[in-house]
């Protein structure tokens, strides 16, 4: 099942009791971020929230929390509601192999009904604007998909980028904007402004659930995000053209948002409550100047709240940065059998793996810190046994309590990558990393005692499996 | 709603303009200081919309605007 816009997939997390609608009116602010945040607090499978009763807006509709649980990835991913996460994170491996599924080009996007352009653009009557948290410096989008072509190379396809970014709403037409050094926008701002031109942007918001995964996927600089949701809906993804930049964007979005990215320009942004669960900023950040609107009649307004983790940030981020590593370690290490990334964007990465000899589960570790997303993240990896489910935290806790020998099997390497954001990183942008090897040492690395652990009996598998399904037949 | 506040509750500049007014009339207020970029509403609570009341932790002053990071640098132009 491939939703190809918002507004059908809401329909589906209605039916499936995964949508709660609050009708009794609210505050635009603390409200909106507060309801957001609670549900992040009440277990992990909330309910996304839909709000129609705003005070001070005649006719806002507001989404929020859309991917933010479980039961509500496993929907946008087309899974039943209770797929366990790891069978989630393997099903997305498993859709991945059939990148790239060509999209396909619709005329008719529903965006085209309404159009503003040029002095008589005004994002605050076309969005119910609000903020986040406390400290922000002001109303952000931070769940658009956000569209780029690389200036020197603006034909090629792959090469156009469709990326999250934070986005501050500093006017009724400008906008500051955060691409972070890693990412892929940035590389094309910077090409942009080494000849002192501007960048045409495109920014979509309200997007089909599986194009709000891609865009906040760590993916290669020159594969297409597009491909990519082809393969993880199983079907091609829908795009249109954007009629000022002529930029490929989602068939399905609820507004879509063009101008360019003023070249050489710096300006005051943020602070924001970001996904570390830290404010960062303020810094001096490129500014966008808008020139056109699009947006469909009485759009739905998407907005994600994130602060101190769990937020939706993490269940939408958490398994599409999962993958990206498990198949860039597979690919030279068949031994990796499951990566949990799922901690602040893998600023913290749990790995399982089998053995080839005494210290390869130490090269795994380092080899994750040199893939595309380590340089920017993966600042601690802890290693544990084939038979440790990264994702079951007191079974790794258990690994790191029984196999570390501290002075052995940490080992810090100063001075590397990371995202400026990284609270602990000195200066910004530069951390020292750390990997915790809890994997059983296997010769020639003949240390410790652990030659009688103690396994589960033969028949526990079956009998858990008998007990789960007396607990369910009893619900 | 006429009535601006006589200051930025960030960083007390004195230039705060109006960006948006509430599609209700008279509901409240989205207001902007003209040098921090500051945007707030105005019915939001006073520990966002307060000089007196805005946290010690989230104040600007002109330095920290003007020394403010940039985030890319601006790189140099290829000639
Ligand atoms: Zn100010």
């Amino acid at each position: 099942m491939a939703y190809d816009d918002l507004r059908s997939f809401l329909d589906t997390l209605d039916k499936q009791g995964q949508l709660l609608r609050i009708t009794d009116e609210v505050l635009p602010e603390p409200d909106l971020a507060a309801a957001a945040n609670a549900t992040g607090r009440i277990g992990e499978n909330a309910p996304a929230l839909y709000f129609d009763n705003v005070k001070g807006f005649t006719d806002a509709r507001i989404a929020m929390n859309v991917h933010g649980s479980w039961a509500n990835h496993a929907l946008a991913l087309g899974l039943p509601r209770n797929t366990p996460v790891k069978e989630q994170v393997e099903e997305f491996a498993r859709r991945w192999d059939a990148f790239p599924v060509a999209p396909e080009r619709r005329e008719d996007a529903p965006w085209r009904e309404n159009t503003q352009e040029g002095d008589d653009v005004d994002l605050f009557s076309v969005l119910p604007l609000f903020r986040l948290n406390d400290g922000d410096g002001g109303f952000y989008l931070d769940k658009a998909a956000v569209v780029s072509r690389d200036p020197e190379d603006p034909g090629h396809f792959g090469k156009q980028n469709v990326g999250t970014y934070r986005i501050q709403v500093i006017g009724a037409n400008r906008l500051a904007f955060q691409p972070v050094p890693m990412h892929d926008v940035a590389q094309h701002l910077r090409k942009a402004e080494e000849k002192g031109e501007d960048l045409p942007i495109a920014i979509t918001l309200g997007n089909d659930p599986v194009m709000a995964i891609v865009a906040g996927m760590p993916m290669a600089y020159d594969h297409s995000e597009y491909e990519m949701a082809g393969a993880l809906r199983g079907a091609p993804a829908p795009i249109a053209t954007a009629p000022l930049t002529g930029f490929d964007v989602p068939w399905g979005s609820e507004v879509v948002i063009e101008g360019v990215i003023e070249s050489r320009k710096r300006q005051i942004e943020g602070p924001f409550g970001e996904f570390t669960g830290h404010y960062s900023g303020g810094r001096r950040m490129p500014v966008i100047r808008v020139d056109r609107v699009s947006f469909r009649t009485n759009p739905v307004f998407e907005s994600l709240y994130i602060g101190m983790p769990w937020t939706e940030c993490d269940y939408l981020v958490g398994p599409n940065t999962c993958v990206p590593l498990l198949k860039q370690l597979r690919a030279e290490f068949p031994e990796v059998k499951a990566v949990n990334a799922m901690y602040t964007h893998g600023l913290l990465v749990i790995i399982s793996t089998a053995k080839r000899y005494g210290g390869f589960a130490k090269a795994v570790g380092m080899r994750a810190m040199t893939t595309p997303h380590g340089l920017g993240y993966v600042a601690q990896v802890i290693l544990v046994d084939e038979d440790v489910d990264p994702f079951n935290l007191p079974q790794v806790m258990w690994a790191m309590s029984a196999k570390v020998n501290p002075k052995d099997d940490v080992v810090v390497i100063p001075n590397l990558s990371v995202v400026e954001l990284a609270p602990a990183a000195q200066p910004a942008g530069i951390t020292s990393k750390m990997i915790i090897d809890a994997t059983t040492p296997v010769s020639p690395d003949g240390r410790g005692n652990f030659s009688t652990p103690a396994k589960d009996l033969p028949e526990t598998a079956q009998w858990a499996a008998r007990l789960q399904g007396m607990l369910a037949g009893r619900a | 709603m006429s009535n601006l506040p006589a200051d930025c509750p960030r960083c007390a500049f004195e230039t705060v303009t109006r960006l948006a007014t509430s599609p209700v009339p008279g509901v409240w207020d989205v207001l902007q200081c003209d040098r921090c970029l500051y945007t707030w509403r105005t019915t939001e609570p006073a520990r966002r919309t307060r000089r007196d009341a805005f946290p010690e932790n989230f104040k600007l002053t002109p330095a920290d605007i003007a020394n403010a990071i940039e985030v890319p640098e601006v790189p140099p132009l290829l000639t």
